[in-house]
């Protein structure tokens, strides 16, 4: 399986109307030494319903929210066991209701080591156990207090994440991945705000985080078809809720849960190294976030910069 | 894998120290007791706003400190102010030897805490908050810029007339201070013999909260219980002892029901009209110009933002219409296209110092309002020139009083002239800031802000420019922002300072110069 090496996806990132996550690898795949793979997806993210609060409102002044992003990627391989990957989205979001306009541009650079810890047999598969850091920080002066339009959360952001995958001789697999996101705080254009009370300051603390995420999976066809269903989960530690009819703001105590699926199909002899992937996503509960649904495709490309010895 | 170890520990290390960067965030104005730059020993002789004199209030002579009943209270103060808990401590740091400003600071707190428009009911409709039913929902009050502004006024000018009172009674008694009789008394603020009776604080503890708990009335427990804090403070600090307190709790009782009374009588429960008035209000304005405003919410809402307001009774400007500015530019003519060329313009290509200049004079939902963006500079200010609690009062009372008759002002034309926002006059028009629920001209960004900046350069001439250039660049922060045109922006500068120099003028002969 190896061989077949690919980009694992930040799906994560993409479920989320708001981009919270930074784009941290969650899966279990890795390059060898001197692989270097580039990728691009393109998502398109949608919601016409989201929780103030935990009150799921609609808002005419709104309508549809759509959050487009388009995002490359590079990945390499340090060693067989440490993988260095760099991301950047651009984004641009505009809703059908209301005069608001929205916003486009690149949000926030990620840099992830991730590293194979442990891999081992254990009974008709392997259990691989990996670890993965990442650090997020915005790629532009882009504004953060202006939810839901704005591009990102507009703060730096440390995630550390476990992963623990097993796979079954067969091609069927399940991984679980747990991550704690720190977030630092966001530079605003005012300074005052209502946070639960007066802050005199042109600086807001972003709520720090934890993800989980629980996966479901097969290869098909000889690993050339992977097919997964996911469950996620984002749970702010701290924040405020969104105000009675009143704007987001990056204060705010974020969670949702959602599920998906996600597809990845390589064409291992007409074009070796190329992929293609695509996704569907349901936020499906939430506090403080759209009831988003997203759509991705991308394609990934493989190759060697340098035979290994 | 050595060297790997060293680079993820230094990529850790960076990521930890950029993270870690952060700053403290303040929830108040970062101050601590200081020396007043002066007494102001004649205050007791200044020109009250309300009261016919400072003696319309009467309070009695106070024992004289050599009498058995005043020295059994020095020595059950002096008892108070030993061994205080840490939460006495910082109470004493917190009130100050100036409340004035931390009863601001809650004043505005509660506006931006109340600042938020109802939301449509699920029928469409909506529901306004009712004064009778304040726990609504929605809750009482909407706290918008005309709410709060009056809100300001009320509590500025009945603090600045209780301490006119108090002033006089202080040098009319002149019952020395606490420490003065009795070295031993641990003073917890500068030094400086102000008489003590009656209790300034008392004064300003009382009337703050009376009056606030009549414009936020579910925050009434809050307001007690903070008035309660700042009393016990006086104690603590060594302040006063109990007669000087209450006789400063009369003072701000009696200054407080004559301030309410104005306020019951002012216009203000008119101001948010029903719609068949809205509708007439609307029709006038259209067969005098020929244009009017609407709403461009979805679902639409059927009143714009208390279309009588313009109504309210000035404080210190003879008629609204003397203030009122000339007609604006019909939309099409070219002298609209050009400003509605510029507001294209800016959207098309907004800098970041613009765009921030916008979001910085927002002062949208959620927030204190432009009034209280104002009183927080004043507030600054006032530190800054070491200002005495009288002469802080006295800003506050003259400079809101102008940002209310610049309100009222400013919406008796919004609503005479009816004139369309830019969403409405050019569809599809997108903006970066909100769209308010009333009409366009003339700016209330603008008309506050110019009257604030005239009432703060006459007080403090040396941050006159300062002033003046925050003033333009409020006005021009909605222009940035695509919600007004720059001749609603223009005229509002204009009009503001048109209104405040009322204000100044009475303020110029009130003795106090």
């Amino acid at each position: 399986m190896k061989k077949y090496l690919l980009l694992s996806l930040f799906t994560l990132s993409l479920l989320v109307s708001n981009s919270l996550l930074a784009q941290s690898p969650s899966d279990e795949i890795l390059m060898k030494k001197y692989e270097l793979c580039v990728a691009v997806t393109y998502d398109l993210g949608e919601w016409n319903q989201y929780w103030e609060g935990t009150y799921l409102r609609g808002n005419e002044n709104i309508g549809v929210l759509t959050r487009n992003m388009v995002m490359p990627m590079v990945a390499a391989g340090i060693t067989d066991k440490l993988n260095v990957l760099i991301a950047t989205p651009y984004v641009k979001t505009k809703s059908t209701g209301g005069q608001l306009a929205g916003v486009e541009g690149f949000q926030d650079i990620s840099i992830a080591l991730k590293y194979e810890i442990l891999k081992k047999e254990i009974g008709k598969g392997k259990l691989a156990l990996l670890g993965t850091a990442a650090f997020a920080t915005p790629m532009s002066n882009y504004l953060s207090d202006y939810m839901p339009y704005s591009l990102g959360l507009g703060t730096n952001e440390i995630t550390l994440r476990a992963i623990v995958h097993y796979q079954l001789d067969k091609g069927m697999y399940a991984r679980v991945a747990g991550a704690h996101l720190w977030r630092g705080q966001t530079e605003v254009e005012r300074d005052y705000y209502y946070n639960n009370g007066s802050y005199y300051s042109t600086f807001m603390d972003v709520p720090n985080a934890w993800n989980y995420q629980a996966t479901i999976g097969t290869w098909l066809f000889n690993y050339a078809l992977r097919l997964e269903a996911n469950y996620t989960a984002l749970k702010s530690t701290s924040g405020d809720d969104i105000r009675a009819y009143n704007a987001p703001q990056p204060t705010n105590k974020m969670e949702m849960t959602s599920v998906g699926f996600f597809a990845q199909y390589y064409f291992k002899k007409k074009i070796k190294g190329l992929g293609v992937l695509g996704y569907y996503n349901q936020v499906i509960d939430g506090r403080n976030i759209g009831k988003s649904t997203n759509l991705g495709i991308g394609a990934t490309y493989q190759f060697k910069v340098k035979n290994s010895q | 894998m050595k060297k790997y170890t060293i680079a993820l520990l230094t990529f850790f290390a960076s990521a930890a120290l950029i993270t870690s960067c952060e700053n403290d965030l303040p929830t108040r104005a970062n101050f601590s007791s200081y020396e007043f730059s002066g007494l102001d020993e004649h205050g007791g002789t200044w020109k009250p706003v309300l009261l016919s004199a400072p003696t319309q209030i009467v309070i009695a002579a106070p024992a004289d400190v050599t009498s058995s009943g005043y020295q059994a209270e020095l020595a059950s103060l002096k008892s108070a102010t030993a061994n205080l808990s840490g939460s006495q401590v910082e109470a004493v740091e917190y009130w100050t030897n100036n409340p004035i400003i931390r009863w601001n600071e809650i004043a505005l707190e509660l506006a931006a805490k109340y600042n938020l428009i109802p939301g449509p009911n699920a029928d469409g409709t909506y529901t306004l908050p009712n004064s009778a039913n304040p726990a609504g929902p929605p809750p009482f009050p909407f706290a918008h810029p005309p709410y709060t502004c009056r809100m300001l006024a009320y509590l500025s000018v009945a603090q600045f007339d209780g301490l006119i009172s108090a002033w006089h009674y202080k040098y009319a008694f002149n019952r020395p201070a606490t420490y003065a009789t009795d070295s031993s008394i641990p003073f917890a603020y500068a030094k400086n013999n102000l008489p003590s009776y009656p209790s300034e604080g008392a004064v300003v503890a009382v009337v703050s909260r009376d009056i606030l708990t009549a414009m936020f009335p579910l925050e009434k427990d809050f307001l007690a219980a903070k008035a309660e804090e700042h009393l016990s403070s006086l104690t603590w600090s060594g302040s006063n002892v109990a007669s000087d307190i209450e006789a400063g709790k009369i003072i701000g009782t009696e200054v407080k029901k004559i301030a309410l009374a104005r306020a019951a009588g002012d216009g203000m429960k008119n101001a948010q009209t029903p719609k068949a008035k809205s509708d007439s209000i609307k029709a006038a304005a259209f067969a005098r110009f020929g244009w009017s405003w609407d709403n461009q919410e979805n679902p639409q809402r059927p009143v714009g933002l208390t279309p009588l307001f313009g109504k309210v009774k000035m404080w210190n400007v003879p008629t609204v219409e003397e203030v009122r500015p000339g007609i604006p530019p019909a939309p099409g003519s070219p002298a609209f296209e050009k400003d509605a060329q510029e507001l294209r313009d800016f959207a098309k290509n907004l800098t970041v110092e613009q765009r921030r200049i916008a979001n910085w004079w927002s002062d949208g939902l959620s927030t204190y309002t432009p009034p209280g963006h104002w009183n927080r500079l004043a507030k600054d200010f006032m530190i800054k020139y070491e200002m005495n609690p009288l002469r802080s009062a006295r800003t506050f009372a003259y400079m809101n009083m102008a940002i209310m008759d610049a309100g009222i002002s400013c919406w008796d034309t919004k609503y005479y002239y009816h004139y369309p926002r830019p969403i409405q006059t050019m569809p599809g028009f997108k903006t970066i800031l909100g769209t308010p629920n009333f009409p366009a001209y003339s700016s209330g960004h603008s008309t506050f802000s110019a009257a604030a900046a005239e009432v703060l350069s006459y007080i403090f001439p040396n941050e006159a420019t300062f002033c003046r250039d925050w003033a333009r660049e409020a006005a021009d922060s909605r222009i940035y922002g695509g919600i007004h045109y720059r001749f609603d922006a223009d005229n509002g500068i204009d009009q503001g300072k048109k209104v405040a120099q009322y204000t100044v003028n009475k303020a110029k002969v009130d003795n106090a110069d």
